[in-house]
């Protein structure tokens, strides 16, 4: 933290009046000798090992070791060719991203068979991250179209190319690259009746979704379904083919999903795969942005999860000297979770931060009266950021940063830059460079009463008895700001757009392709 | 047809003689065209070379014409009137209805005046010159290489002009080619005379195909997608391995065309594109087969990511009654050759769910099973110690074989934390293993909340596990996360290990000399344990601590920490 580094962070290099010569022309080198006189300004936090460590050493301690060795020299300011500014921080090259960004939507060479089945995730992530460094991606909007539209099935959702089963990774990707190219043409491309049939045919009666039809159940499943249905508003019921359906109309689409996620989170605190699984940071994001489509995250979030021991896994993913997040307890740091791991912290502060949930109230009961948790415990709100801003930054932008022509993002310095990379490290540079406000459940179930009656009459699911689960978080609306305490170590030329906490595209994208379809009657 | 008539060599050798400027060459020399040169006949001469001079050679009065700089004038007047017989001639010859009509009575003047724009009389006197010199009537068109691709010939290769000796080659390999077109077009004709139950024509026996004719067909193909290869270049469904094996004979593979401006398209390789345009046939006929079988294996070595691959191969797996153990062993050798990857785990799960109802009452099987799937998931996790995958399938395989009890897989969980004591999928595990057992773990409660049914030997017995590895390494974390873990779930208080965890911290507060701190995590729990005895002085100084010296990276969420301990409960 900026507030706190002071007094770890080393004196300014001292300019004694002994190394100023006399004669003024002599300024300009002596400047440039300050730039090189590295590290000045950079915390031993990022610069040193941790100050505790075992002596016992063994497989995880040793690639422990080698990643911090080689992280250790470009967070000091010593990479080759690097330009650093004050903070010791280089810039973000976005011009080297985006054309290998761009490049990684061309014509992909025959090595990439092994991206045969999850071409439509190239997509996502390039015009994602195209997206956030602030390229009009408007330029691909037939493309995207005619490609997503050779991997629609008929019997509804998206393969990983033509002809392949549908599967939910793959139709999440399309859809949420529909919305990123946005317009009429890209929002027709998806048959929305044959969809939701498809959704319906992989919920399951445990709550989950399964991620093709005879595929496996998993949290991704869960997340990439509440996004597809938001996004393009789906109607909640279930088709009578469901394995999920039952008579009396009991169940949705939805209903379950927060148990299900509530299985997945581990003693650890954090969340896995599946149920019975390690706590993994990935999947952490996925429990809680399907959690903040389910409700207020001030409401969901606390009811089905134990929020201090979720934080606690959280906050312990990120690491020193390092700065970046790990997927998991003794895992190495690796860039794409600063998107997985640092995207949930914004989700975590709009859950800590209602009023209604908050210090003043109670937690509302969750479905099962079992799961009023040590959630119901009061939580102090999250004034301050709950992880090292600065930390993650450093890392992103000195470690992540593919430094030779190629461009592009990576896991950690070593590794080839890719665009999964790309995407969640842009991802992550957002979430640490802004800060996300989200209004009181209250209020905005309100707005939202309003507006429906505005719209004629309330939504129909809320009409049966008990009520059933809906979409209410899908209609949050979220402030980004960015985030201005503390010492920014970035230069303002480095911020990227900001992407919303959930749906992980711009905001305007989410509420572009929610308007399209808010109109729509039926199918 | 007029005839070409007899050679008129010497007479235009005297006409040529008379000319009155000698310094012209005449068509007595034309016999032999003066150009081009004729390249000498060796292994240089380029196919192009010999059609340019043999064309020239076909027109002699051309060539001259072309010689003398293109105008007429500059022939002399005997050559000139040549020319224009020639002309005339080789008009005519190509359309030779034309030519006929102009026997007939009456025709001769309509002909004349549409094939040289004179009257008869001047038509008679171009055929009279013609047969006199001997011209020749027709000739290589053009010598372009779109006149000869038109043609079927190809004068080109990658390197430039196909040379004479090549073109003669490649003549001869298209000609075996169709040898063995014919050849292969004969088994076709067998096998579907097989196929109908037709009999031999000369034993009247039933037409059977044999394994040999089989064989050899399959050879013929590959001999005939390697010439189709070399004469024309490699293409998709013509010589792949599916396309020369007759098995696939009856399959039209379905081949997928990418729209227009698709992204993220891949450069397929061959095989590759092939093996998936067969998967699209056979998986839109529904078929299982045991070819199907092999043809999934091809394409899962090429792309072991496939999912939709995967699930059709368990498909045909169920379908056709498949040992599982047989799919297993060779799912073994699949897994071993692609660690990372994850489709293998599912189809594992698939494998397991088809197979467990059918040697769920055998207890010898079921432990035989189990052991066998333990001993490989030892031998893949010795290699990827802490592959998500593996250790997702082996909870799930735990739960469905209830394998809780099991000594030998707990002994197995622990030589891996003895092995390396951080690895936090292999405590993880471990606490599936004992807390989620249902001789004693209550269904329905979270992973963070205490059960009362676990009973207090197994919370002491898990309790000292942890606190015996936490002391080889105090700052892991997965021992920490384990023993906090262990303590919720069997609901006692966390400062019941009070005095253990404080033994890892020293001189808390007591200034920068006297303070040290072996392990973070214990400093935590102990903030904890403070606040839970309402100490909140002392909690408040160990999350400080925390925060200002020794886990500074997590400062944001120690002061959040402390706003906790300071939080009314």
């Amino acid at each position: 933290m900026a507030t706190t580094g002071t007094p770890q962070r080393h004196p300014p290099a001292p300019r004694s009046p002994a190394h100023r010569s006399p004669d003024s022309e002599t300024v300009d080198e002596e400047i440039a000798f300050d730039t090189r006189q590295r590290g000045v300004m950079i915390p031993d936090l990022f610069t040193q090992p941790p100050p505790v460590r075992d002596a016992l050493a063994t497989e995880t301690s040793q690639v422990q070791d080698e990643t911090v060795e080689v992280c250790l020299p470009l967070l000091g300011g010593e990479g080759n060719d690097v330009q650093y500014n004050e903070h010791g921080v280089p810039p973000l090259d976005r011009e080297r991203h985006v054309r290998f960004l761009h490049q990684c939507l061309g014509q992909l060479p025959g090595r990439f068979v092994a991206a045969d089945a999850s071409r439509p995730w190239f997509l996502y992530w390039c015009l994602s991250a195209l997206t956030m460094l602030e390229e009009d991606v408007t330029s691909y909007r037939q493309s995207v179209a005619a490609t997503a539209r050779s991997m629609q099935n008929d019997m509804g959702g998206f393969g990983g190319g033509g002809r392949q089963l549908s599967h939910m990774a793959t139709t999440y990707a399309v859809v949420l690259s529909l919305a990123l190219v946005g317009g009429d043409d890209a929002y027709e491309v998806a048959d929305r009746e044959a969809m939701w049939r498809w959704l319906c045919s992989l919920k399951q009666p445990d709550g989950g979704f399964q991620v093709c039809l005879g595929g496996e159940e998993d949290i991704r499943g869960a997340y990439c379904a509440t996004v597809i249905i938001s996004l393009l508003r789906l109607p909640l019921h279930l088709a009578p083919e469901s394995p999920a359906y039952t008579e009396d109309g009991s169940v949705n689409l939805l209903t379950g999903v927060g148990d299900y996620v509530r299985r997945c989170q581990t003693f650890e605190g954090g969340i896995s795969g599946q149920p019975n699984a390690e706590a993994h940071g990935a999947y952490a994001f996925c429990a809680l942005g399907c959690l903040a489509l389910l409700d207020h995250p001030g409401r969901s979030i606390r009811s089905y999860l134990d929020v201090p021991r979720l934080i606690a896994w959280l906050s312990s993913r990120q690491y020193a000297p390092e700065g970046g997040f790990s997927g998991r307890t003794n895992k190495l740091v690796d860039g794409c979770y600063s998107h997985w791991v640092g995207g949930c912290f914004p989700l975590i502060e709009a859950c800590l931060n209602s009023t209604s949930g908050g210090l003043g109230a109670p937690a509302p009961a969750a479905e099962d009266p079992a799961t009023a948790t040590a959630s119901s415990k009061r939580l102090p709100p999250a004034d301050e950021s709950l992880f090292s801003r600065e930390g993650l930054i450093r890392y992103i932008l000195c470690c992540c940063q593919d430094e030779t022509k190629r461009g592009g993002l990576r896991d950690k310095p070593g590794k080839m830059s890719d665009a999964y990379h790309s995407c969640y490290v842009l991802s992550g540079l957002s979430s640490a460079q802004h800060q996300w406000l989200l209004d009181d459940p209250e209020a905005a179930q309100q707005q939202q009463q309003q507006k429906g009656q505005a719209e004629q009459g309330p939504v129909p699911d809320q009409t049966t008895s008990p009520p059933l689960p809906s979409l209410a978080g899908g209609e949050a609306v979220w402030a980004i700001l960015p985030y201005l305490d503390g010492l920014q170590v970035f230069d303002n030329a480095d911020r990227v757009r900001p992407i919303h906490p959930v749906y992980a595209i711009p905001q305007q994208s989410v509420r572009a392709m929610r308007d399209y379809f808010r109109a729509r009657q039926g199918f | 047809m007029p005839s070409k008539g007899k050679p008129a060599k010497s007479r235009a050798s005297e006409a040529s003689k008379s000319s009155p400027q000698p310094t012209t060459t005449t068509i007595a020399s034309a016999t032999q065209p003066p150009l081009p040169p004729t390249p000498p006949s060796d292994d240089t001469q380029t196919v192009s070379d010999r059609a340019k001079s043999r064309s020239a050679a076909a027109r002699p009065l051309d060539t001259l014409l072309h010689q003398k700089g293109g105008a007429l004038s500059a022939l002399s007047r005997q050559d000139q009137s040549a020319w224009l017989a020639a002309r005339i001639a080789s008009r005519l010859a190509k359309r030779p209805a034309l030519a006929a009509s102009a026997t007939t009575t009456g025709g001769g003047a309509a002909v004349a005046r549409l094939s040289c724009g004179g009257g008869p009389k001047t038509l008679k006197e171009a055929w009279k010159a013609v047969n006199e010199l001997s011209l020749p009537l027709r000739a290589v068109d053009s010598t372009s290489a779109a006149a000869a691709r038109k043609r079927g010939y190809c004068y080109r290769n990658g390197e430039g002009d196909l040379r004479v000796k090549e073109f003669e080659a490649r003549w001869e390999k298209k000609l075996v080619l169709s040898c063995l077109a014919v050849e292969s077009r004969c088994f076709r004709d067998r096998r579907e005379r097989e196929r109908r139950g037709d009999r031999e024509e000369k034993t009247g026996e039933q037409v059977v195909v044999t394994e040999h004719e089989v064989f050899e067909e399959t050879r013929r193909r590959r001999e005939m997608a390697a010439l189709r290869r070399e004469l024309y270049g490699g293409g998709v469904g013509k010589d792949g391995k599916l396309a020369t094996d007759p098995e696939w004979d009856d399959v039209e593979p379905v081949v997928l065309e990418e729209p227009e401006g698709a992204l993220a398209a891949i450069a397929y390789p061959a095989d590759y594109a092939e093996a998936m345009a067969y998967l699209r046939a056979v998986m839109q006929a529904k078929e299982y087969s045991e070819r199907c079988l092999r043809l999934t294996e091809h394409i899962i070595n090429m792309n072991p990511s496939h999912y939709t691959v995967w699930l059709y191969r368990a498909a045909n797996v169920f379908a056709l009654k498949v040992s599982i153990p047989d799919e297993i062993a060779w799912l073994n050798r699949v897994a071993l050759s692609n660690l990372k990857n994850y489709q293998i785990w599912h189809h594992r799960h698939l494998l397991v769910e088809n197979y467990f109802p059918t040697i769920a009452s055998d207890p010898a099987t079921l432990s035989t099973f189990a052991a066998a799937e333990r001993s490989f998931l030892q031998q893949i996790l010795s290699q990827d110690t802490k592959n998500y995958h593996v250790w997702s399938y082996r909870s799930y395989l735990v739960g469905k074989l209830n394998l809780f009890g099991d000594a030998d897989e707990l002994a197995a969980i622990e030589a891996m934390i003895d092995d390396d004591v951080r690895n936090n999928s292999a405590w993880s595990h471990r606490f599936f293993l004992v807390f989620s057992n249902p001789a004693h773990a209550s269904p329905g409660f979270a992973a963070t909340e205490a059960d009362p049914k676990v009973p207090a030997a197994v919370v002491d017995r898990e309790v000292e596990y942890a606190e015996e590895k936490i002391r080889l390494a105090p700052q892991n974390q997965s021992g920490w996360n384990y023993l906090r873990g262990v303590l919720v779930k069997g609901g006692r208080k966390l400062g019941s290990v009070g005095e253990f965890v404080v033994g890892f911290v020293k001189g808390l507060g007591e200034g920068e000399e006297a303070e040290d701190v072996m392990s973070t995590h214990a400093l935590d729990l102990l903030a904890e344990i403070y606040a839970e005895k309402g100490d909140k002085e002392k909690a408040d100084l160990s999350l400080t601590r925390l925060g200002q010296k020794w886990d500074r990276i997590r400062v944001g969420y120690w002061e959040w920490r402390k706003k906790c301990v300071e939080a009314p409960a």
